[in-house]
Parts: structure tokens; sequence; C-alpha cells
């Protein structure tokens, strides 16, 4: 395998070069074969590559004294020796004999540590645009059809070692890192390797354990699908399906003895298949905490062994973090300090940010107090000398320095399978580990050297042979003192004279390899003096040069050590901790803890908007309990303990509901790589970090229908919610709601370029293409499931069909975004010739038009009150729309398609009532409506016993111009009251004045 | 037609109702028929008139002659060939003043051909909003339909986009409908954060006024010197005739163009304003007028309170700004001024305020009030008659007067609407 991977790297730069220009397809698929077969094997002694010139046998032992030595995380031995032979460890411990052989290093004052393992870079690795252009040159045949999978890349064989960026790394203490490309979706395999030059065959520790997984496609591989997180989601979902599919398929044939037929090749499922199989690593970076539950979604569907590469947010959701049951990679990066100097500046900072600013270092430790382990790494860290400075900040914010070790060491180690060899210093392990002088954790302390595998690699100078005071004497230098101090590692120096008073600065001060050099401003007595010196202890031998171009040679002797022992540091700030409450989110307007749902609950004297058969009570009560509403009328009994609420004068209507909206999507509302996209899913990408959930609410909105957007024929499922402020997606989620399916028709379709189709007419032939496939997988999927287990047939699961194939069997509902009156007639005829019922059109913006069309066939109309002409085919739209619907009996809902608007729904009711429209109807349009379009009206939409505690206290009419919401309650809990947020607004501001202060004050 | 409809339809209405129906099925283009001027006198009585300078009258009159206001009271010398209209306690209005709008410039938004609001290049101070009203957009009659009398149609884009015009929402032609222009120059302050061309920008702007105003002192001193188009339709500013109106939302924006202003001795209007609300106390004492550019909306900032933008015409109040209220850009969305107005009460601006911020202010701050915002003697004819309170949603425009001519308030939805009803029928 090795030697496979030396020789292909001699000839061409990447695998897939190499495939290209030396591979069949036959010779592939041994190689892919061997790279199976070779997998996990790891270091060995023997070598198989060819020796050239003579051999060098000298003895490669070295002892190590007097240090005190870290061995492993929490086991320290003092003034140890630690003996390593040929790049292994021999002995560590006290009371060690020491080879004869051995090169002795003493290292007394100094501490030892175990070298640090990198879970997560690129290593060696060809970047996005070099993978691209090679993947370019390739034929498509034999290739998975999205560029954005390359589970077939091996990060073995494109290894290429980088001197540079393994010294950067070394720097940090690290020996050894877990390398994979960052292209793609699917981004091919992980290999540990060395992080220092050794033998070809030694580069790499472990050989394609993992593979790499991403949310984001890589803008440099070809352009195309996805182009949204939702569908990366659905590619990474139908490519495991499929992977399942494919590797029991050819088995399937094998077992048959069928080999004639004609099977798929296709390797990139290949690897995935074979690392499911194994249970491998896949690994995947997150963007926020609700990343980390949605990569655990994907794994708990598929059992994968997943790794998820952190955000520093983990802290915001530790406990659904743990539970999720991922393993973290957590980058010690922290954000940077918000630029809070001008106030109007300032102010463009959210509190979420802020509170983000302040808690990051305090991730790691949070993390540890919820029990979560991880590693540890310096991914995405920009400057080299923050790896050491955060570990430092996590560690004065709470990370148990042990942890911290750990992180870096044996649980890397243990969890890349390389324990063996590295993550303590044990005898038999590899000889990597890290040099200071001092604890490693200490802001004063360097790393000196980093060895790896018994190489040497020397990291910072700690020599402070120069700090002092040395008087001159000799040549044109005669009798003054040069004081040298260092300054955050940096040499600084004056000449002084004997009075120690200030004669110059030195300038271009240089100390290497044992020479000193600087040199004198022009405006001294010494101008424009170049000097240079050899420094041993106590005496200086020195050369120099006068602006003239005298030469002269000139001696200094060290008087003292002063000027000080301590380094002088720019003075620190030291900012006192804050105390900040646990939010959710932990952003402005978060709240401690799920709002409380009383056991009873009574609501009295208000003006009732029962939207049932009731209709308005004018001074009625309602009674919830448990969160369901019990009863309506007029002096309910107060039960005993009930929480009672006096409404006099104000009005209550059911919970607003809003059956079209595309806000808290993460990740693109559109996924505009495909004319038919249903295998996405907003329920994917539900973001509840959002602080238009807590707007929402305070416009009385309670239920809202989220949509993927309308660039599509066939867009993605929706998924209605519930403003569930504080929760998680999955607690936002309406899961038993009826699913839904978006359709788009009309200009929106047509407005990619070079995509089908480009008319309303090809609009119609994808769709009825689409259903037509739909239907021929019924057929297949009944003939692979309707036999005796044995004989079943693998089958494809298709996730772009199957919804398309629920709209057909009316499990499903067809949501429709139409503009004009031919387009809605065509997919209502295309709809009646499969034998479904379109549910609804969104917007219907010349519904009026075909108002009796729809009611024959039975369609809803979701409409705007007043949006027209902002586009050609919004131009006939009339504010009469939804008033000529309810007359010619159409079911018609509001929707605002608009996230601010969604916070106003009762003024866009109000609005309808110009037209004609009465107040009962008008407020249905926002209520009972929306609620039977989709299929929840046995749950919320009116205030009737047994649905569910949805509901808004109004300071008025609630149909008026000057009425807002007061109070808003979902399921008997109340998540939105003027008063308390009036509070809130209060804090938000303390809290920010508070963390701003932090800023200002920290270093 | 639907019989609760008809209710709040004046007859004379409904008839023309009617008859624009028939004439807009036959021709199936026009919307609104322009009035004609006023003949004869009108006499509105037994009508609850909200004057807006001084109390309000019940049961009261009002005389319109020759186009204007001449006489407001409770007892009213009825002139002999006066047409009487007794109102039965309907409300009587100024006309509502859209202080800002792109009416007339765009029919349809993404239909490029449609749009004439910007044009090329950074400094145009001389192209002129009316010469490319668009007198038979089909948003004019929806507007007038609302109450809106008059629109400020407004060019954008760029640091100096033009000069804007006060336009009547009836009329055969532009010239016709061109009630004063131009209003303002409208300029737009660059944004000061985080914008790398902000001194290039600025020094564009300042560079176009001092060349402008050295090109106005030559023109004063000899009228040999050659006209430049650009800086001519710059001098009245320097006159103090003109004034300019400044679009500016963040602070540091609003302070740098208030600043600017005065070491420029011209006179401002600030424009946009979102952050207003933060320097309210400064602007109220520094006496500069201020159009709000649109209430309803989201907080700009994550953590600001969820009305922060509602909230915003409450706080001027508070403050003693002199303010006015505009409502949406788009033409469309014109008719939907009295929203703004109204959202501003759901969040603290009493509701009289509210009104004379759609009305008197705007009339005011614009330059229009010798004409109208207000029922004064001396003013235009320019009102409505409603059936409550303008900006309350459930309120009908019942009829509208420009200038003493009563004005049809078809549009182009009232049309559609009756044309697909009687598709309703034939299928019934």
């Amino acid at each position: 395998m090795h030697i496979f991977g030396r020789f292909f790297k001699h000839v061409s730069f990447t695998f897939t070069n190499t495939m290209n220009n030396l591979l069949s397809r036959t010779q592939l698929h041994i190689l892919v074969f061997c790279i199976f077969l070779f997998t996990g094997i790891t270091y060995s002694q023997s070598q198989s590559h060819r020796q050239l010139g003579l051999r060098d046998n000298t003895p490669e032992v070295y002892a190590f004294t007097g240090a005190r030595v870290v061995t492993k995380p929490g086991v320290i031995i003092d003034n140890a020796t630690l003996v390593i032979r040929n790049g292994f460890i021999e002995a560590v411990g006290q009371n060690i004999q020491i080879p004869a052989e051995a090169w002795q290093i003493d290292l007394s004052g100094k501490t030892i540590y175990p070298g640090f393992i990198e879970s997560y870079s690129n290593l060696g690795m060809p970047d996005a645009k070099t993978i691209a252009e090679s993947a370019e040159k390739l034929p498509k045949d034999g290739r998975h059809w999205n560029p954005q999978v390359r589970s077939h890349f091996s990060s073995s064989l494109a290894f290429n070692y980088d001197d540079k960026k393994a010294a950067t790394l070394r720097s940090m203490g690290f020996v050894a890192a877990h390398t994979m490309a960052d292209a793609g979706i699917f981004r091919g395999s992980g290999s540990v390797v060395k992080l220092a030059e050794d033998v070809p065959s030694r580069m790499i520790i472990s050989t394609d354990i993992s593979q790499g997984l991403s949310f984001q496609r890589s803008n440099e591989l070809e352009r195309g699908y996805p182009t949204s997180v939702m569908g990366a989601i659905a590619l990474l979902r139908q490519t495991f399906y499929d992977a399942q599919w494919y590797s029991q398929k050819h088995e399937a044939l094998s077992r048959s003895g069928d080999l004639l037929t004609k099977k798929e090749i296709n390797p990139s499922l290949g690897f995935i298949a074979r690392a499911m199989q194994n249970s491998a690593p896949f690994l995947i970076e997150s963007e926020d905490e609700q990343y980390v539950l949605r990569a655990a979604n994907i794994a708990n569907e598929f059992s994968l062994n997943l790794w998820v590469i952190g955000s520093g947010h983990e802290y915001r959701r530790s406990e659904q973090v743990k539970n999720s049951g991922v393993s973290l990679i957590l980058p010690i990066n922290f954000p940077d300090k918000p630029e809070v100097q001008k106030p109007e500046q300032s102010l463009n900072i959210s509190l979420e940010d802020l509170r983000h600013w302040y808690l990051a270092p305090e991730n790691p430790a949070l993390l540890v107090s919820e029990g979560i382990s991880f590693s540890l790494s310096s991914h995405g860290i920009d400057k080299p000398d923050n790896f050491l400075k955060n570990l430092r900040v996590a560690a004065s914010r709470g990370l148990p320095k042990e942890k911290a070790l750990e992180g870096l060491t044996v649980i890397p180690a243990t969890k890349l399978g390389i324990d063996h060899l590295y993550g303590s210093l044990e005898k038999g392990k590899s000889a990597g580990f890290i040099i200071t002088n001092g604890d490693i954790f200490d802001d004063e302390t360097k790393i000196e050297e980093v060895w790896v595998a018994g190489k040497q690699h020397k990291i910072e100078d700690t020599d402070r042979t120069l700090k002092g005071k040395w008087l001159t004497s000799g040549g044109s230098i005669e009798n003054v003192i040069l004081a040298i101090n260092y300054r955050n590692n940096r040499l600084q120096g004056e000449l002084q004279n004997r009075q120690e008073e200030t004669l110059a600065k030195l300038e271009n001060m240089k100390f290497e390899n044992g020479r000193f050099s600087f040199s004198i401003p022009r405006d001294t007595v010494w101008s424009g003096m170049r000097l240079s010196a050899t420094v041993s202890d106590g005496e200086m031998l020195g050369f120099g040069e006068t602006a003239s171009g005298n030469l002269f040679s000139w001696k200094a002797e060290k008087q003292t050590e002063e000027p000080s022992d301590k380094e002088e540091k720019e003075p620190g700030k030291t900012a006192k901790l804050l105390d900040l409450p646990v939010l959710f989110p932990s952003m402005e307007y978060g709240i401690e803890r799920k709002p409380e749902q009383p056991r009873t609950l009574l609501v009295q004297n208000a003006t009732i908007w029962t939207q049932g058969a009731d209709g308005i009570l004018e001074n009625a009560d309602m009674l919830v309990r448990n969160g369901k509403i019990e009863a309506v009328g007029r002096n309910l009994t107060i039960p005993s303990g009930a929480v009672v609420i006096d409404a006099a004068g104000r009005h209550v209507t059911p919970g607003l509901i809003d059956p079209h909206l595309h806000t808290s999507i993460a990740g693109n509302v559109n996924e505009t790589g495909d004319a038919i996209t249903s295998e996405t899913r907003i329920s994917d990408v539900i973001d509840a970090n959002n602080v238009w959930l807590y707007r929402l609410l305070a416009g009385g909105l309670t239920t809202a229908n989220l949509f993927h957007g309308s660039a599509n024929p066939i867009g993605g499922q929706s998924a209605v919610i519930k403003m569930r402020w504080g929760g998680l997606p999955d607690d936002l989620w309406v899961q038993d709601a009826m699913p839904g399916l978006k359709f788009a028709l009309g200009e929106n379709v047509k407005r990619s370029p070079g995509r089908y189709p480009n008319s309303r007419m090809g609009t119609a032939q994808i769709i009825e293409d689409s259903f037509l496939a739909a239907l021929q997988y019924e057929k297949e999927k009944a003939a692979s499931q309707g036999r005796r287990r044995r004989d079943a047939k693998p089958f494809r699961k298709d996730l772009q069909l199957e919804p398309i194939l629920e709209v057909l069997q009316g499990k499903r509902l067809a949501h429709v975004h139409a503009y004009r009156q031919d387009e809605m007639l065509m997919i209502m005829r295309l709809a009646e010739k499969y034998g479904f019922t379109v549910a609804s059109f969104e917007h219907t913006v010349e519904g009026y038009k075909i108002a009796d069309e729809l009611r024959e066939h039975g369609a809803a109309a979701i409409v705007w009150t007043d949006w027209s002409s902002f586009k050609m085919e919004a131009y006939d739209a009339i504010h009469q729309n939804a008033k000529l619907l309810l007359d010619a009996g159409v079911l018609t809902s509001l929707h605002s398609d608009n996230t601010q608007l969604a916070t106003r729904m009762n003024w866009e009711a109000g609005k309808i009532l110009r037209s004609g429209v009465s107040e009962e109807d008008a407020m249905n349009l926002l209520t009972m409506n929306p609620a039977r379009i989709l299929r929840l009206d046995h749950r919320i939409g009116s205030l009737e016993p047994g649905k569910d505690g949805d509901f808004v206290i109004w300071n008025g009419h609630p149909l008026s111009a000057f009425t807002t919401a007061d109070q808003t309650w979902i399921e008997g809990r109340k998540y939105f009251d003027k008063e308390d947020d009036q509070k809130l607004q209060q804090q938000v501001i303390n809290e920010r004045a508070l963390i701003i202060q932090q800023v200002i004050n920290s270093k | 037609m639907n019989s609760k409809y008809n209710q709040w339809i004046p007859k004379v209405m409904r008839n023309l109702t009617f008859f624009v129906l028939f004439a807009g099925i036959l021709c199936s283009t026009s919307a609104q028929v322009p009035a004609p001027q006023q003949a004869k006198p009108i006499l509105l009585k037994g009508a609850t008139i909200h004057t807006q300078t001084g109390h309000t009258i019940e049961n009261g009159m009002l005389l319109m002659e020759n186009g204007k206001i001449t006489e407001v009271g409770n007892n009213v010398q009825i002139p002999d060939n006066a047409i009487v209209k007794e109102l039965d306690g309907r409300h009587i209005y100024p006309a509502l003043i859209h202080g800002r709008n792109l009416m007339g410039l765009t029919e349809i938004g993404q239909v490029q051909v449609t749009s004439d609001f910007s044009e090329l290049g950074n400094v145009n101070p001389n192209v002129r909003a009316e010469t490319a009203y668009h007198s038979a957009s089909t948003h004019i009659g929806v507007a007038a339909a609302g109450g809106i009398g008059v629109t400020v149609t407004t060019p954008t884009g760029g640091l100096i986009s033009g000069l804007s015009a006060a336009m009547l929402t009836d009329g055969w032609t532009w010239d016709q409908m061109t009630l004063k222009a131009p209003v303002g120059l409208v300029v737009n302050w660059p944004n000061m954060l985080n914008n790398r061309n902000l001194s290039e920008q600025l020094n564009e702007l300042q560079k176009a006024f001092d060349k402008a105003r050295r090109y106005h002192h030559a023109r004063n001193a000899s009228a040999n010197q050659p006209v430049d188009i650009r800086w001519e339709a710059m001098r009245p500013v320097f006159d103090g005739e003109l004034p300019v109106f400044i679009q500016a939302n963040e602070i540091s924006q609003i302070q740098a163009a208030v600043s600017w202003a005065e070491k420029e001795n011209i006179r401002m209007v600030l424009t946009g304003a979102r952050d207003a609300g933060y320097i309210a106390e400064q602007l109220a004492e520094k006496n500069i007028p201020v159009m709000v550019g649109g209430v309803i909306g989201g907080p700009a900032r994550q953590w600001e309170f969820y009305g922060e933008a509602y909230a915003l015409p409450a706080k001027l109040h508070r403050a003693g700004v002199n303010f006015f209220i505009a409502g949406d850009m788009g033409a469309a969305s014109a008719y939907r001024l009295p929203h703004h107005a109204a959202a501003a009460v759901a969040f603290g601006l009493p509701k009289d305020e509210a009104m004379k911020t759609i009305t008197l202010y705007a009339a005011q701050i614009l330059g229009l009030d010798d004409k109208m915002g207000s029922l004064e003697p001396g003013k235009d004819a320019s009102i409505i008659i409603t059936n409550g309170n303008p900006i309350e949603f459930s309120t009908q425009v019942e009829m509208m007067f420009l200038q003493g001519r009563q004005i049809d308030l078809n549009s182009k939805h009232r049309q559609l609407y009756d044309l697909y009803q009687i598709k309703l029928e034939q299928v019934r």
C-alpha cells in the first residue's frame, strides 16, 4: 500500500490524476481493494524501501534527565529520566540506568509532555481548487453523478508532506495529525500522519481510517446541486441509502453467482458502504450547536460512528449535545473581540454575539461539567500563538488541565486507534513529546522543543544569556552600558552611561546561533554604528564599524542580571468574571426555562372570539386545563388553585396561524440546484436561535407552516412549527401534522438560466414527468417488497420520489405556489388526472378569476391582503381577492410570506374589512381556515373544548389598526407577555452594557 | 353586487361605479375617469369637520368654490347655485399626503422597462420627477381610493437623486396633476459605518455642492455665465427656496448630515430617520424637520424592542421633534399610508397627532401648506369624506374632492372585482 502511494506520488500529484493516467477501471478496483486490505496496517520496524548510499547505523539513543515528566494526563514524575532509542521510548521514570551510548541531555527545570495529536486537519492535502482542477479532467463514467461526492478520494494516496504546515502544528505541540481533504460534501478518507519528515514508508501512521462529510458544498467543485444545507442533508442521506443498496446489490449478485448482470460500478458508494460496515468514523464540521443535532439525526438514521467538529457554541445546549451521542472535536478557537469603541457601532452588535464572545472560552469547561469528553483541535486558528493562549484562557475559565491534556493526547490517540503509539509517554511508544520551560498552562511557559519519532525540532529559543547589563570596553564604544531585556519574548535594549541614564535605544537587534548584532540610531554620539558579538557566559567578543567606515573590535562584561528577573510584559488588564444567566436561546429575549403550564387556567371577562359555533362571546370566560381548552362560556366557576387572568375590556382570539412563512430556516430557503428537489426537508434545517420567533409571538402568531422557496416546480417538504421560543428545532416542529410538499409555478421556476423548465409549458411537463416516475417507483417498490424475505431484491430508496408518491396517494398535502389563473388550472387538471386534490394554492393572486374552479376542485386559496405589481404575474392582484373567494365558497386563508408581516397578521386581516368581509370571517382567515388547510383543525384554529390552549389576549378589538397583543399562550404556557417584555428589554440593555464593559477591560 | 358593499356607497357613487364598470368592460384599460374643473359651489353639510388646525366642528358645513375652501363652520351662507350634499354625520378630513413614493415612476417592480425612478450616475440634481410621471398608472387610482390626494413622487439612487414633485392623484396629464414641483432636492447621505468608499462619496457630494454654489455666484454676477443644467437646478437651494431632503438612517449618518446642512447653510429635511429616536432631543433642539420613512417594519437590530420602528413617531413626538410620516416607497403600496400612522398610534402616538402627520405636518414640511393639510378657507378644496377615522382599517373613504373636483374612486382593483363577479354570477 505504501509503496503504491509513494510510487503514485512521484508520478502524479493526486490519486485522481493517477487513476486517470495509469489505471483502467479494473485496475482501479484492484487498487480500491488494496486500500481496504491494507487499511489499519501501521508502522513496523522493517522497511520495504531501497537504501540509497551508505547505511546510517549511528545509535540514536537519547537520555533526558532531571525533567518533570507528565507521562500521561494526571501522572507526573519529578526529576525523571526519559530514554528513547531509534524513535521509540525505551524507559521513563526515576532511577533509570542511562545507556552508555546515549546522548545525555540535561533538562533540569524543564517539563516533558506527551506530544499532542491534532484530530482534524488538511495537512498535506491538495486544496479544493487543485482537487477541482484534477477532477475536471476525469471522464464522467464510473463516478458518482454528483461532483460533491468524493468519498473515493484517498488521503493516504494524496498525502504530500508539507513541512511549513507541519512546523506550524509542531510549534503548538502537535506530533501527529489526522488529515483529510476539505472539498465536497463527501470529502474522502482521512489518515493519521506524523508531523515530521521521515522515510516515505513511515510518514503515514494509519491509512484511510475515516471519511469526511460536510453540510456545505465546495464552490470550487463543479457548480450545481446542492446549493443549500437542506439539499446537502438530502444528498448525504440519499448517498448513504445508495451505499447500503449498492453493497446489498453487489452481495446479492455474487451470492447468486450472477456475474453477467449489468451492475452499477460506483467506487464512491463502495467506499462509503465499507466505512459504514466497519463503523469507521465519519467527520463533519458544525456551524452551531444545532448542526451537532442535525448531524446526530443523520448518524442515528444510518448508525454512523459520527465525529462532529464543534463550533464553540455547544455550551448553549450542552445537555442535548451530550445526549446526541456524537464524538466531539473542539477547535480551541474563540471569537475576536467585538468592535465597541464607537457607541453607534456597538449598537449593531447583538447580545447573542456579545454573549458568545464572553462565553465561548467557557465552552470546554461547561461541556466537561456536563460530563462530555472531547478532543481539542487547533482547527481554524489563524495565529499559531493563539493555540496555547486560548488553551490557557479555557483553563482559566474552568477547563480542568487534565481534561485539556486528555483532549490533546489520550482521547484523540484512542479515537484514532493509535494509542499503542501515541497519547502517553510509556515504554514502547513513539518518542513524540514536548519540552517546555514550565507548566504548559502558565502564561510565561514556552514550548522549547517538540520531538517527533525521536527527532528533535526546536520551537522557541528561551536562551536568556543576553539579558542583563553589560559594560563595554575597547574600540569606539568604550565604557558604556548595554542594558538588554526581553519584552513579550522580543529583544529590546538601550545604551546607558555609567549613571544608568539612557543614551540611545538599540536597533535591529538579533541574537542567532550565539551571535548578537545591533545598530545605534543616527542622532547619538555613536550615530550609525553597527556592532556584533559572540556571547558566552558573562562575556561578549565584539566587532564593529562606525558610520564613517572605521572597523574595530570591542568587548563587554556582564555586570548584573538586571534590569529585572521577570520579563517585562504588557500590563494585563484583569477583568472579573461575569455571572450571566443561562438563556434559551442564548441571546436577547432568551428565557431561563420553559414557561410553566398551570394545571388550570381561567381567562375571565373577555370578549372571546371562539371562531367556532359560539361565535363571539362578550364578557365570557375560558378554562384551560393541562394545556387543553376545557370550556368557553359565561360565568365559569373558578377551579381551586386555578391561575386566573382578568381580561376585562380585552379580546381573546385563537393563536394566529400563518400557513406560509420562510423564517428560521438555516442554510438557504431555496435549493436551486435542481428543478425537482422534493427530497429536501425544512424539518432538517429549522433554526430555533432566531429572535423573530419571539417577535412573532409578540404579534400573536403561534403556528406557522415553514416553506421551501419557490425556485422549483417541486420544491421541498414543509414543516409546521409552533413558536415554542426557547425550544430546540424538534421542540418547535409539530411532527404529527400532515406532511406537505411545496410546488411552484409561474415566473420563479423558470428563472434559473440553463435549467429546465424555461416556460410554463415545460413546468407542466416536468411535474407530470415526476408523477410518472413516482408511479413507476411505486411499482418497483411493490415488486421488491411483495415476495418472501429471502427473495427480496435490494431496493433503492429514492428520497426524491417518495414524497411525490405520497402526494399522489393523498398522504401528503400539495401546496402550490401560483399567481396566474392559467397555471392554477393546469395543475388542478393534472391533479385530477392523477387522482389527487391540490391542498392549497399559495399566493393565489388571480384566485378571484377562477374562484368557481377552485371551489369545484376543492383547493384552498392562501392569499395576501394587498401585495401587488411587484412582478408581472402580480399585476392583476386586487384587494378584494379574499372577499370574492370567500363569497364563492373557497376555503381561504391569509399568509405573510414575510417574517415581519407575520408579526402583525391581525392588521392584515383588519385591512380586509374594507372589501366587505365580516369581522368573524376576517378572523377566520388567520385561525380556523389555515388550521383546516393544514389539517390541524382538530387541534388549533378555534377556542373550543378539546383544542390546544393556543390563544392571544389583545388590548382591544383584534382587527383594529391600533391593537396589539398583550399576551400569547401556546398549550397553556405563556410565551409572551407585554409586561414581561418591558423587563426583558431592560435586561437586554443591562447585559449588553455589562459585556461591553468586559470587552473594554479585556486584553 | 354584494349588499354590504352597497350600504356605504352613496347613490351618486354607485351610479358612477356602474358607469365606470361598463366603460371599463368596454375599453378595459382606463381605471379612474379624471374629473373636470369645479363648475359650481359645493356645500357639504351635516358633517364632523376635522380641520387639523382648530377645533373639530360637529354638524358642520364646508363650502367649496372654484377649487378652494371658502368657508368652514356651523353656519355657512349657502350660495344660490350651490350643490348641497347632506353628509348625515360623516366625517371630513383633509385629503391625505404621501410624502415620498415612486408613484408614476414605476408600474411593475420586476419589469425593468416600467421603472423610471433612478438615473445613471451619482449626481443628478437636475432630473425632475414630474416629467416622467405616468398619469395612467393603475396604482394612482388605488391610492386615491385610499384617501390619498397627493403623492410626493421622488427619484432615488446615487448621492443626489434629483427633484421630487407633489402630484395629485387625479388628472389626464402630468402637468394637470402637478401640484408643486420641485418639492425638494433629494440627497442620500453615504453610509458612515463599514463603508470603504466613504471619504470618496463624501468628497463627491461636497464637490457637487461647492461647484453648484460657485456656479450660482457666477450666474448672479453675470448673465453671460453659460448655463450648466445640473447646477442651475440647485440654485433655489442656495437661495433658501428649496429644501434638501437628506436621507439618513443611522446615528452618525444623521449627525453628519445635520452638521453638514448647517455648515452649508441650506434648509434640510431629514428623511428615513430610522435611528432618530436615539437623538430626538438634539433634532428638536436644532429644529430639524423629519420625514419618518415608514413606520411599519421590524427593528434594525437583533436586541431592539420588537416595536422599535412603530414606536419612533411617539418618541419624536415626546421630544418635540417637527416630523411627519411617509408610507411605503412602492407605488402599489402607496395606499397603505394611513396604516403607518395607525401603527404609530398602536405604539404610543396620540391619534390626533397621527392624523396630522399625514395631513397638516406633511403639508408644512413639504411646503404644501398654502394648499393642503388643513380645512381652512383659502386652501385648496382637497378633502376626503369618510365614515370614521381614516387611519382605522374598517373606515371607508366614501368621497374625495381634489381642488373642488369630485374624484372617481374607481380603480383597477374595483374593476377586476366587478368583472369577475360577473363570471361568478354566470356559473351560479
